[in-house]
């Protein structure tokens, strides 16, 4: 991969983040109760917020037995996941908690760890800070046996209301709960399309196995991730920042909620997904996208992992002719067979406009967006769809072209960057 | 913002403090007695003494040398500020001081430079320019060793404090880590006389003051995040700070800034600018994503 395709710290500054992010957006993502405040009046979920301590006297006044059995004390502006105290489950018959990290901490415990949040022992520059208790998030069943004493969360990074990469953090023993990468936590790359987990890092190398154990981190399956997208979607908007990193916790009954925006993302995403962040960024800068419904679906079309090694190795490569019957996914769900030619002198997939509009997929939830073609014949408005087929057997997920084919032999053709995987033969 | 205009007075309290010594040293160097005044010119002093501890006057003579062998063209349009200087130099501004004024524009540029174009942090701008500047003052081993005394004690401090259990609210925590940090530097030129260093002596209060709290700095990294990170910084700001000492204290620099003030300013300008618009990977991404980039 080309150096210039990669993200890193002087291009998501003066590329990404001056440009499209306000200080005011910087300021609501900067604390978590400024989110939760902006996010609120969305149809994001957020974990609830229980108390807010504003000053000392709060703490006193505050009847701490009144908790439920579990909580996380928070600072509103902390730093890397610091501060952070969660609390699983009341002693029985004794004073205090015991936290997910299965240590007890007493009522003047959480006191003098407020007094510490509010004097900014954990905030950017020592500044005084608010603290708040906030509802726990178990994990949910799907990560039970991949996070260490913690709630692992998913990072997408959103830009101009497209869902561009995805990982999923993973506490390990060495980062005490915490899924930051910085203090060891696992990250996984997640394939925007399926939401199933692609290659994982830790420390910055890769790694196939959860650290300590045999369990593979590849092939997880994320529940709910359409939902999920669309979440981080919608939370970016709210935040009227344009980049943004938006961590996502997975709450066992009631789905996708919000913890934190980020407005300066962390980079090592882009190894967990071996990608590179700049190339996608640059393709969804342009786009003029309605919804986070039309976000996500544009996500799905352009940044699908391609699955083409894997299915060497368990399938063989295939091998097609240039002339082959094409199974298409309608907009009815049906599988329709038309007659595709295999173009390896053209790079995308393109279908005719009559038998689109037949199929279904030229409906306008479809359309991803449209755009200026030259080709020999000239300059010409082309609408791009999201479009599924089989070749072969083998499913693809794409892009494709809509033009006036109608005076040519077949109705689709399909191009180089769907053959991945494939061999054809010249006959 | 109030720490930054803190650095700034001090880096500008010490350069003034630098100049001192170049007249403290006449008084007490036997073979100048005959001439003590400072304000004389500096002629019958060039044949320099290779005592280390005179450093300032050896730079001081031949810098002054070399402005009055230099011929100057007419003050515009290239020349305003070598007239500015000469005048400066011949009412008696030490020409070390404007040597120092004039390097630090380079020195924050080198420290900008390592962290757009190599990707080494630091902690900020300030601290490895002002680290550089004691440098320059009490010589690199004195000032590193001074440094990760100050660095070691507040370190085990804290761990200390961690261990024992001893909890108490962020500033009395600093203030007593403070207490202790000032105490070992003290104990440290109390041993002056077992130690007898010369450049240890003549230490003043300005070095170590920045040390101290580049010591608050290092502890404030260390809450905020591991002990690895804060060694990793700690080691990149002292990398820094002696790449900045080696160019402040090069010959070659110091006399071209000097000479060619007009140019070496306007150039430093434009890298400047350039350095703020680079968008490429830093060195250490290159290598951070070396795997991404062979895939």
């Amino acid at each position: 991969m080309k150096a210039s395709l990669i993200l890193g710290l002087n291009a998501r500054t003066q590329l990404f983040t001056y440009r499209y992010n306000s200080l005011q957006g910087k300021k609501i993502a900067d604390s978590k109760l400024q989110t939760a405040r902006v996010l609120g009046k969305t149809e994001v979920t957020l974990p609830k917020i229980y108390k807010k301590f504003k000053n000392p006297e709060d703490i006193e006044k505050f009847d701490w037995e009144s908790l439920p059995n579990s909580f996380a004390v928070k600072p509103s502006r902390g730093l890397g996941g610091e501060g952070i105290i969660v609390v699983k489950k009341k002693i029985k018959d004794g004073e205090g908690w015991i936290t997910t990290q299965r240590e007890r901490v007493t009522v003047d415990d959480l006191k003098f760890h407020v007094l510490d949040i509010l004097e900014g022992a954990f905030s950017m520059r020592n500044e005084p800070d608010v603290a708040f208790i906030q509802e726990y998030v178990g994990r949910h069943k799907a990560f039970k046996k991949y996070a260490y004493r913690g709630t692992p969360d998913i990072r997408i990074i959103v830009f101009n209301k497209v869902p561009v990469m995805a990982m999923l953090r993973l506490p390990t023993k060495e980062s005490g709960g915490r899924a930051n990468l910085h203090q060891g936590a696992v990250g996984v790359g997640i394939d925007i399309a399926t939401g199933i987990t692609t290659k994982a890092i830790w420390h910055g190398e890769q790694i196939v196995y959860k650290p300590g154990t045999g369990k593979k981190l590849r092939g997880i399956k994320i529940p709910n991730w359409t939902l999920i997208l669309e979440t981080a979607v919608k939370a970016q908007i709210a935040s009227g920042m344009g980049y943004l990193g938006v961590d996502i916790v997975l709450h066992p009954e009631k789905g996708p909620m919000v913890l934190e925006l980020n407005a300066q993302p962390g980079l090592q995403i882009q190894l967990a997904n071996m990608g590179g962040l700049k190339k996608r960024l640059e393709r969804v800068e342009d786009l003029e996208v309605r919804d986070a419904e039309h976000g996500v679906k544009i996500a799905k079309a352009l940044f699908a992992a391609r699955f083409a090694d894997r299915v060497k190795a368990e399938e063989g490569i295939k091998t097609v002719g240039v002339w082959e019957e094409v199974k298409i996914l309608g907009a009815d769900k049906k599988k329709h067979t038309i007659k595709a030619k295999i173009d390896t002198g053209a790079w995308k997939t393109s279908i005719d406009r009559d038998m689109a509009r037949q199929l279904g997929i030229l409906d306008k939830s479809n359309v991803l967006w449209t755009k200026i073609y030259k080709s020999a014949l000239g300059k010409e408005v082309r609408k791009v769809v999201s479009l599924t087929f089989y070749l072969a057997g083998t499913r693809v997920s794409t892009i494709a072209n809509v033009a006036n084919r109608s005076y040519l032999r077949t109705p689709l053709i399909i191009g180089r960057k769907d053959l991945k995987g494939f061999l054809v033969k010249a006959e | 913002m109030r720490k930054i205009i803190l650095y700034l007075l001090l880096i500008v309290a010490f350069l003034g403090f630098l100049a001192k010594p170049a007249y403290a040293v006449v008084k007490t160097s036997p073979t100048a007695s005959p001439s003590a005044s400072p304000t004389f010119e500096p002629t019958p002093l060039p044949t320099p003494v290779p005592d280390l501890t005179q450093k300032t006057q050896e730079t001081l003579g031949p810098l002054e040398k070399l402005l009055e062998e230099q011929k100057l063209g007419p003050v515009w349009p290239s020349n305003p500020l070598k007239h500015a200087i000469r005048g400066a130099v011949e009412t008696g501004v030490p020409a070390n001081t404007i040597v120092l004024l004039l390097l630090l524009p380079l020195v924050a540029t080198i420290i900008a430079a390592a962290r757009h174009l190599v990707g080494l942090r630091g902690f900020g701008i300030f601290l490895p320019a002002a680290l550089s500047v004691v440098f320059v003052a009490t010589r690199p081993v004195v000032g590193i060793g001074l440094f990760l005394i100050i660095v070691t004690v507040s370190t085990l401090t804290r761990m200390l404090l961690r261990r024992l259990k001893i909890k108490l609210q962020y500033l009395p925590r600093m203030a007593l880590i403070l207490w202790i940090v000032s105490l070992s530097v003290l104990g440290v030129l109390f041993a002056a006389p077992v130690i007898r260093h010369p450049d240890l002596t003549n230490v003043s209060i300005f070095p170590i003051l920045i040390m101290a709290l580049l010591a608050e700095d290092f502890i404030r990294v260390q809450l905020g995040k591991s002990i690895k990170t804060a060694i990793n910084l700690t080691t990149e700001t002292l990398i820094l700070a002696l790449v900045s000492y080696f160019f402040l204290t090069l010959k070659v620099v110091q006399e071209f800034a000097l000479l060619n003030p007009e140019w070496y300013l306007l150039g430093l300008l434009g890298f400047d600018y350039i350095l703020g618009k680079y968008v490429g990977l830093r060195i250490l991404e290159i290598w951070r994503f070396r795997k991404l980039i062979k895939a």
